[in-house]
């Protein structure tokens, strides 16, 4: 699913102080494809990440995904566009601690109205032989897969990752960057990971910089390097 | 919804919380149906006793008997039914049998085993006096030197709470009972029984100019109404109390228990916000995740409510038995529930919880997702405006970290103070209950009334009383602009039989000045020492305005006493006139003896209830400290939840876990005594507004004064209440980790 995005502006208001968050940022990510989107701490990534998913609004400019406009919706339907499109992975995994991996799987597909098959599902993350555990049984990089096995069962045309890999060794991290990269190549899905890990750009279709709310670069890899390839930082 | 799961698991792990809830819900629920469904029980047997067993709508004591031909023409002439029904006080070992005359058409007898006595050896007694006397059917008692054989059972309409003498104030099975007889028994007895006539009428009143042209005839002794009498009214006054009492109790833990749910509620909502940012973030609807976290108030609810009808409905049973032994209604009905009863008890509460939790949940859902899945820091480190006074920024961390713990949580402070001072007053309010029985015996009947027997005549008297024995005149008086009847009396200011005192004063001398009132009597009419009464008399046409002098201690029955000349000359009577005189010694029982009223026999039968009192007290009691243990147990329980990365904190750091407990636990210590000090005097006050408000119905007033013992006793119960309750949370404090604290860095 394609996404454009056009002058898209965002200010924070706290208290006395405001934060523009998002200056004019204009994208276009292409379907099916993979984006990174770089930047340092507070450059508004996650900001652009979230208006992009519904969880925000921008104040002005204009997002249209997949041919429609997130303008002006409401609260309920902003609700419905994230149930049928969006799958969201964050960096905190946010599972859910009364529940086991299976079921915290089922969380996501009880959402949609075409999942894919839950077996299938935990097997592709690796996590079949686990799903009865909780997740404080669970180390980071396994409570991770839980979290896209999540994300992933709902069959989401758009799978948005906010640094998906900061609280993980490289071994891990890396293991989780195949396993996107694979659902991009199996599913068609469209992946934006937000990152300060320069090097995770390389295995991306197209690469996005920011610095203080402003998209500074934009650029297409010629060659994709594989996830367990990349350099790591 | 797979989150149900999440929900079953979160219970289980806090089940402590969510069954203290529903366990003061339950309490709530089975208090209120229990009760209801035993007062309905009670109310419905009153109603068809009354009806279907044509309850009388008066009577009156003639002092000639009046021929059948005279009731006769009054019946024609008034449209009422008229009946003479003669009874006879029969010995029977220690204690009183009324054996009555078989009526054919008011206060006729339900005989709930056996048969109606026939011949002139048959009686059948009422059941109580049956079951205390150990009296089968077929067996013999001796009655005044006869035998007779007991053939059945019986109940009277006109006997429901059954007193020997009107003024009795409580029903005594051993000492007193009712049979009838046949008319051949009767006759016997003429000589020595009494007759009365009794009256009814379709609308339950009196007919208008009935009672004049009864007094043109004879005198009347007596004439009571079936409204002023408490043999048939008290029932009604009990019903009318208990109903009020019903939903009074209930409704204050269904607010305690409505408060800890929305406690519970958004404590819960607090620890999950990650979680519900994160289901809306996937895209969950609110209503949705409303409904979810609406599951808890289900099942806390449903189980309290449904539990609570079922224990209800099956406590109601012996509760109406409870009442069948106070009142002798015979079971025309058995477990009636009144419907509402039920919706009552199962709606109000649910819809309640239900209410509650969806507004608690609200706020949190209208919270944007992306500020749910930021960490609350942002808002818990406001610092209250409190914590900005310089006293608590003093002293040694501990201090500070203590005090901040009360600041920082006031809601706990403030529903702590709210759980001690709830269960106080009803912990006093049974201690003084307890207590004011002794004290009421004690002042009223020992250090006022200091006479052994009141013996009262059939007609005015006015030769000079024998030595020993004090005259006095009798007589119901009406207060103008009031609905309220008193009984006065009309007394020797010197007399040594009543020394009329309030606080240790004697205020006989006083009656010179006006006239001194029993302390309901004060209550009743609303007025105090000084203020001025005008006293009506259904006699004569004479108004008469007096002072009130005083009150008195004297804590049962609306009485008023003035000088005998001066309430003789109201009366229209003699100035020498009495109609009745106290004494010491025991009386023969002459000709002209209307009633003789034994005092001891009084203080017996209330000696013999103090069983009963005593058992509700501490039942009252034990509630009083199953309420607290909850309440405080899941506040307590709630801090240590809420302190747990603190704790944990302290663990890591060294401290042991009673140090810790002493810490974060102790501190509403403090709290709770100073909920405890403020409680005594409310308690005092509310069940002295209490006792007056429900004077009228009940005519007397209980001594409502908190003792030094009771305070002591009550501090020592709450104290140890709140210890069990911070030792049943110490295991709550022993399961935090030591992790706990490192785990919430993370985040
Ligand atoms: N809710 C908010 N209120 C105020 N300022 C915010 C809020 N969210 C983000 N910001 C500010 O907006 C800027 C961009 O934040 P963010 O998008 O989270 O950056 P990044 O993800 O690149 O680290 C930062 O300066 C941040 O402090
Ligand atoms: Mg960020």
């Amino acid at each position: 699913m394609a996404i454009f995005a056009e002058k898209v502006t965002k200010t924070y208001q706290s208290g006395e102080v405001t934060v523009k968050a998002l200056r004019e940022a204009s994208l276009t990510v292409p379907d099916k494809k993979i984006v990174t989107i770089l930047g340092p701490s507070g450059s508004g990534k996650s900001t652009l990440l979230n208006v992009i998913g519904g969880i925000d609004r921008y104040d002005e400019g204009q997002i249209v995904v997949d041919g429609r406009t997130l303008d002006g919706l409401k609260d309920k339907q902003l609700t419905e566009y994230r149930r049928k499109n969006i799958g969201f992975i964050f960096q905190q995994y946010n599972l859910i601690p009364t529940l086991t991996v299976e079921e915290n799987v089922e969380v996501g597909r009880e959402l949609s109205s075409n999942p894919l098959p839950m077996e299938d599902t935990l097997k592709k993350v690796g996590m079949l032989d686990k799903k009865a555990k909780f997740p404080f049984q669970l180390s980071g990089g396994e409570q991770q897969r839980v979290a896209i096995a999540r994300a992933l069962i709902k069959n989401p045309n758009i799978l948005l990752c906010d640094e998906p890999t900061g609280a993980l060794d490289e071994d891990t991290g890396k293991n989780i960057l195949k396993l996107l990269k694979y659902v991009n190549e199996t599913y068609g899905t469209t992946v934006l990971i937000i990152t300060h890990n320069q090097g995770i750009g390389e295995m991306a279709h197209q690469v996005i910089r920011m610095s203080s709310g402003e998209i500074v670069e934009t650029f297409e890899n010629e060659t994709l390097v594989d996830p367990e390839q990349v350099t790591w930082s | 919804m797979i989150l149900k799961k999440s929900m079953i698991r979160t219970l289980k792990e806090k089940k402590f919380q969510y069954a203290g809830v529903s366990l003061l819900l339950l309490l709530a629920v089975t208090l209120y149906v229990s009760l209801s469904m035993a007062v309905t029980t009670l109310e419905e047997r009153n109603a068809r006793f009354t009806e279907d067993y044509k309850q009388e709508t008066f009577h009156f004591v003639p002092s000639e008997p009046v021929d059948s031909s005279k009731l006769q023409e009054w019946e024609e002439e008034f449209d009422v039914t008229l009946e003479a029904r003669s009874y006879y006080d029969a010995d029977v070992d220690d204690s009183v049998l009324r054996v009555f005359s078989q009526t054919e058409e008011i206060n006729l007898p339900y005989l709930s085993e056996g048969s109606n006595p026939t011949d002139g050896s048959e009686i059948a007694v009422s059941s109580v006096f049956a079951e205390k006397n150990d009296l089968h059917i077929g067996d013999e008692v001796e009655i005044s030197g006869e035998r007779m054989e007991v053939t059945g059972f019986v109940y009277l309409p006109d006997y429901i709470y059954m007193i020997e003498q009107l003024t009795d104030l409580i029903s005594d099975a051993e000492k007193f009972g009712i049979a009838i007889a046949s008319e051949s028994v009767m006759d016997q007895w003429s000589s020595r029984s009494q007759t009365e006539i009794t009256g009814w009428t379709s609308d339950g009143e009196v007919p208008d100019g009935f009672m004049e042209a009864v007094r043109a005839e004879t005198t009347i002794l007596q004439f009571v109404e079936a409204g002023d009498n408490p043999r048939i009214q008290f029932v009604d006054t009990e019903i009318e109390g208990a109903k009020s009492m019903n939903n009074t109790l209930p409704l204050f833990i269904l607010a305690l228990a409505a408060a800890m749910v929305l406690l519970l509620m958004r404590r819960r909502i607090e620890m999950q916000r990650k979680e519900i940012g994160t289901l809306l973030a996937l895209g969950y609807r609110r209503n949705e995740l409303l409904r979810h976290y609406l599951g808890y108030a289900w099942v806390i609810g449903l189980s309290g409510t449904v539990l609570g009808l079922a224990a209800g409905a099956g406590l109601s049973v012996p509760l109406s038995n409870l009442y069948a032994n106070y009142f002798n209604l015979p079971a025309l009905s058995m477990f009636d529930f009144n419907p509402m009863v039920l919706v009552i008890g199962l709606i109000i509460p649910l819809v309640l919880m239900l209410s509650l939790t969806a507004w608690g949940i609200h706020r949190a859902l209208k919270v944007e997702p992306l500020t749910l899945l930021r960490p609350k820091e942002v808002t818990v480190g406001r610092k209250s405006w409190l914590e900005r006074l310089p006293l608590l920024n003093k002293g040694s961390f501990i201090q500070r970290f203590r005090l901040r713990l009360l600041v920082r949580n006031k809601a706990r402070s403030l529903y702590i103070f709210l759980g001690v001072m709830f269960s106080t007053v009803l912990l006093l309010f049974g201690f003084i209950t307890f207590n004011s029985m002794d004290q009421l015996v004690e002042t009223t009947y020992e250090d006022i009334m200091t006479y052994d027997y009141a013996v009262y005549y059939q007609s005015l008297q006015t030769e000079e009383p024998a030595d020993g024995s004090d005259p006095f005149t009798v007589g119901e008086v009406n207060v103008k602009g009031q609905d309220a009847k008193l009984t006065g009396y009309g007394i020797e200011t010197g007399t040594p039989y009543i020394h009329l005192l309030s606080d240790e004063e004697k205020l006989n001398s006083e009656l010179k000045e006006g006239a001194v009132l029993s302390t309901p009597a004060a209550a009743v009419l609303g007025v105090g020492a000084g203020e001025d009464i005008t006293l009506t008399n259904s006699l004569n046409d004479e108004e008469m305005t007096v002072q009130v002098a005083g009150v008195a201690d004297v804590y049962i029955g609306s009485q008023i006493y003035l000088p005998r000349e001066v309430f003789n000359e109201f009366l229209g009577y003699p100035g020498d006139a009495y109609s009745a005189v106290w004494q010491a010694e025991k009386p023969e029982r002459g000709a002209d003896v209307y009633q003789i009223e034994d005092k001891q026999k009084v203080i017996d039968s209330f000696e013999a209830t103090s069983g009963a009192t005593r058992s509700s007290v501490i039942g009252m009691a034990v509630f009083a400290v199953v309420i607290s243990v909850i309440v405080l147990t899941l506040l307590t329980n709630l801090i240590v939840e809420e302190n747990s990365p603190s704790i944990s904190l302290f663990k890591v750091m060294g401290y042991h876990n009673s140090e810790v407990s002493k810490l974060v636990l102790s501190v509403y210590t403090p709290v709770v005594m100073l909920s405890y000090l403020i409680s005594i005097p409310l308690a005092g006050l509310t069940l002295g507004q209490l006792m007056n408000s429900l004077v009228e119905q009940t005519g007397f007033i209980l001594p409502t004064d908190v003792s030094l013992w009771m305070a002591a006793t009550g501090f020592v119960v709450i104290m140890l209440t709140y210890a069990l309750s911070i030792a049943l949370s110490k295991r709550k404090l022993k399961q935090v980790s030591l992790q706990e604290a490192l785990k919430k860095q993370q985040d």
